[in-house]
């Protein structure tokens, strides 16, 4: 035998024997009693300051589990006890007084006592440290330490809203002995909390491993592990569930869906979301300042079969400002498709058909200049398409404008000078729940509506008895009254129209059988605390 | 041999500064601004200029220029807001995934591609010779990620042989590798077997074969010494579309390399992160183009004396 022939058998023994066929079937396998959960976006960071749980919503998914909050989010987003047994708001509103667990340890040993919360609470409000989500923790001015599990958060205005910002993911309280260890900079890459996980290791953008906390006040866990691993590619997700690499997946395409429903061994899970997304009318610009033509635009848009047909069902025509699953959501009104009272509408409003079938008034056409970003809401430039060519079918022209993703925000949030749009797509996640703080963040007059919007309201939408409605839901004592302003202001802003109202998009996972206990939030997480494993 | 390698490695310092700079006017020309994103969604315009400051993207153009050549040379890229610090120690944890795939993609074009062009030349107008191009053919139209998951439906998903995704072994190598090749495989074995004809055409091969030697001989002896020179630089031309393929591979394959890092730095707004990738990448190329030269004149003795 010549040697060159010789070294190349041997050479390819050796490829072959480095693929054991024994092994093969066992790379598909996930461990015993470890959930394996394939997420859409990277874990990053894991500290609820310095910008936060990222990437989104990845990082908040893994925070979930990894620390407890004083307060929680049941699956019907009411707020139940977690690390606080009880609370209670003042009269005013102005402070609540938290009755805290006993006998709760963080992951280091170090006790999860009243000091530690007055650490962790006193660490959001620093605005040095805690630079993201300030809406929620801005209202609190002091926290005052009554005995070892009785603490006091003092707000410098009534915020009724306060149990939902020490419900919401960045209420995360974190051990002090950690962020003296690790400083300030890594303790996001070195988590320590007081929740049902604990860190196991963490290879930040790749795969997070965590491993049931033995000294868990609640018990042991449903699994003995959680691997959060890293899979961007949607079709990638879907095969490692099929072959059982992963146990659960998220962000799953609504179009992909089908591959999934007819496993038998894949359990679907979907939740309408709390981001209704819509177009926002500029009505700084005359022709948007007339109700009749933004109700006639509305009534053009078939909005129940966008939700029908680009989104295979995954998606609800909206009854009001807010989300179906947000706090104080309630039915306003609802989606009319009827082109021919659109066209009425507009006709009452001064508008006729020009030469080119595009309607006009004293010479002005009814030509809109329509924003729309590529990517970043489900479907997007295709539901600007059918809007676009539903509104010509009234004789308006809108011209869409795709954007890229990153510049978008930058062109939503202009003064008013430099707006170049008359409708822009637009969707608020209140990451809190609060239908409150939506609203407040979307159509609260601004200070000056010349300036840049204050928080989200780029419509420059403006009415007053809005405002005191608000600050009523805002700070009535009774949480009835609350309610009540917060449904009366629904009806109004529902009724004024300062959008054209789109769909609410479901978030849907997959999980394998032997998983159970899977919950998807409408807050896009998908939430494995109790999930358990067989 | 010497002075050249002295002149080729003295150009890198230059041509990465130019590189630099690029980055730096393309990052800072990017429209949205950087401090707004590090800020939040929710932030208002005085905590935009507080991060904006503590960045210090508040200084002049040319101090912020400095500065970062400054860093570079400590091999500090600086401030990525996704490790709140300095990224290279984790683009340095990613980079050996990535040669990995990029060094076993090109093992295997030139153990494939290049049998394959020569007996597809051997061959020439009978069956192998056309299983062969309408094969190059079919792996030259097919884009890499399509193919990539078509490969994962199939092994992973169907036959259950390999993991789907994901970095567990040498196992997991075998579909992004194969899915990152397909296309310099097909590249190499079309340009072997149209080297290989046109050599076997010339003058000195007639004159080989005239003294008696075998078809096989000849084309052991003399022709495939002269096929590598045009293939070797096919091939190192081709690295550089590999590095960039290997992004989409990556992230198809969730495979833990820098070109996955690089997606999950431009979905997150890290600038920092993403300039300090592209300049790897641009570094990597020159590398790899220098080492070509040099493999040049390993294959082609003319070039050793010019």
């Amino acid at each position: 035998m010549q040697r060159r022939t010789l070294l190349t058998g041997a050479a390819g023994a050796m490829l072959l024997s480095a693929l054991p066929a024994t092994t093969l079937r066992a790379f598909a396998q996930t461990s015993q009693g470890v959930i394996t959960f394939g997420q859409s976006t990277a874990v990053l960071t894991l500290d609820p300051a310095h910008g936060a749980f990222t990437g989104y919503p990845g990082g908040y998914e893994a925070a979930l589990v990894l620390f407890d909050r004083l307060l929680d989010f049941d699956a019907d987003m009411t707020i139940v006890p977690q690390l606080a047994e009880s609370y209670r708001m003042s009269d005013d509103l102005k402070s609540c007084e938290l009755k805290l667990r006993t006998g709760v340890t963080f992951h280091d040993g170090t006790p999860c006592d009243a000091a530690a919360v007055k650490f962790n609470i006193e660490r959001m409000m620093n605005k040095e440290i805690n630079t993201t989500n300030r809406p929620l923790w801005d209202p609190i001015s002091g926290v005052d330490m009554v005995d070892d599990t009785t603490i006091v958060i003092r707000m410098s205005a009534p915020f009724a809203q306060l149990p939902n910002t020490l419900a919401h993911g960045s209420g995360a309280i974190v051990s002090p002995a950690a962020i003296e260890k690790f400083g300030e900079d890594s303790f996001a890459q070195n988590p320590v909390g007081a929740g049902p996980y604990r860190l196991d290791s963490f290879n930040a953008g790749q795969e997070l491993v965590l491993k049931a906390y033995d000294g868990y006040w609640g018990g042991a866990p449903g699994a003995t592990g959680i691997v959060f691993r890293f899979i961007a590619e949607p079709a990638t997700r879907i095969n490692a569930l099929t072959t059982g690499a992963v146990d659960v997946i998220d962000a799953v395409p609504v179009h992909l869906v089908g591959q999934l429903s007819g496993n038998a061994d894949i359990e679907i899970a979907r939740r309408p979301g709390l981001r209704p997304i819509g177009l926002a009318f500029n009505l700084t610009r005359p022709a948007l300042q007339d109700v009749k033509v933004r109700k006639a635009l509305n009534l053009a848009v078939p909005v129940a079969t966008i939700a029908e047909r680009v989104f295979f069902g995954f998606a609800k025509a909206p009854d009001s400002p807010l989300a179906f699953d947000a706090i104080g959501h309630r039915t306003v009104g609802e989606t009319v498709f009827d082109q021919a009272k659109a066209k009425a509408l507009l006709a009452e409003a001064g508008y006729s058909a020009g030469a080119d079938g595009i309607l006009e008034k004293d010479g002005e056409k009814l030509s809109l200049s329509f924003f729309a970003p590529d990517g970043l809401f489900p479907g997007d430039v295709a539901v600007a398409e059918i809007v676009a060519a539903s509104l010509r079918q009234v004789g308006v022209d809108a011209a869409i404008n795709k954007i890229e993703k990153g510049a978008y925000w930058d062109h939503l949030r202009q003064d008013k000078a430099n707006l170049a749009w008359d409708m822009a797509m637009f969707g608020f996640n209140p990451s809190n729940a609060s239908g409150t703080y939506h609203l407040a963040s979307l159509f609260k007059s601004n200070a000056d509506d010349n300036g840049k919007p204050d928080v989200w309201n780029i419509a420059r939408y403006r009415n007053e008895k809005v405002d005191t409605l608000l600050e009523t839901a805002s700070s009535a004592p009774e949480e009835s009254a609350r309610l009540d302003a917060l449904g009366e202001a629904q009806a109004l802003i529902w009724e004024d129209a300062p959008y054209l109202w789109l769909q609410i998009n479901e978030n849907v996972s997959a999980a394998g059988k032997s998983v159970s206990g899977l919950g998807v939030l409408p807050i896009v997480f998908t939430t494995l605390r109790n999930a358990s494993k067989a | 041999m010497f002075r050249f390698l002295v002149k080729r490695f003295a150009m890198i310092p230059l041509v990465v500064l130019g590189v630099v700079t690029i980055l730096f006017i393309i990052f800072k020309s990017v429209p949205g601004d950087e401090a707004a994103f590090v800020a939040g969604a929710t932030a208002t315009q005085e905590e935009i200029e507080a991060v904006r400051i503590r960045l210090g993207l508040d200084r002049p153009l040319a101090e912020q220029y400095l500065k970062h050549l400054a860093g570079l040379a400590v091999g500090d890229f600086g401030y990525s807001t996704t490790f709140r610090g300095n990224p290279l120690p984790h683009i340095v944890d990613r980079l050996p995934a990535t040669v990995a795939l990029t060094v076993s993609a090109i093992i295997l074009t030139i153990v494939a591609g290049i049998p394959a062009g020569i007996v597809a030349a051997a061959f020439r107008n009978r069956w192998p010779d056309y299983l062969i191009s309408f094969t190059v053919v079919g792996l030259l139209a097919v884009p890499n990620f399509w193919l990539g998951m078509l490969l994962i439906a199939f092994l992973s998903v169907n036959l259950g042989l390999l993991p789907s995704f994901g970095a567990s072994g040498p196992a997991s190598l075998v579909i992004p590798t194969l899915a990152l090749a397909a296309r310099l495989i097909a590249l190499v074995a079309r340009m072997t077997r149209g080297v290989v004809i046109e050599e076997l055409r010339k003058d000195y091969v007639r004159t080989a074969r005239a003294k008696g030697l075998s078809h096989d001989g000849v084309l052991r002896g003399h022709v495939l010494r002269n096929v590598m020179i045009p293939t070797v630089t096919v091939i190192g031309l081709q690295t550089g579309y590999l590095l960039g393929g290997s992004v989409v591979i990556e992230r198809l394959c969730a495979w833990p390399g820098i070109g996955d890092l690089l997606l999950t730095a431009v979905s997150v707004r890290d600038y920092t992160l993403v300039q300090a990738i592209a300049l790897i990448f641009v570094v990597s190329f020159l590398v790899i183009n220098i080492a070509v030269e040099i493999i040049y004149r390993f294959v082609n003795p003319r070039l050793r004396y010019a």
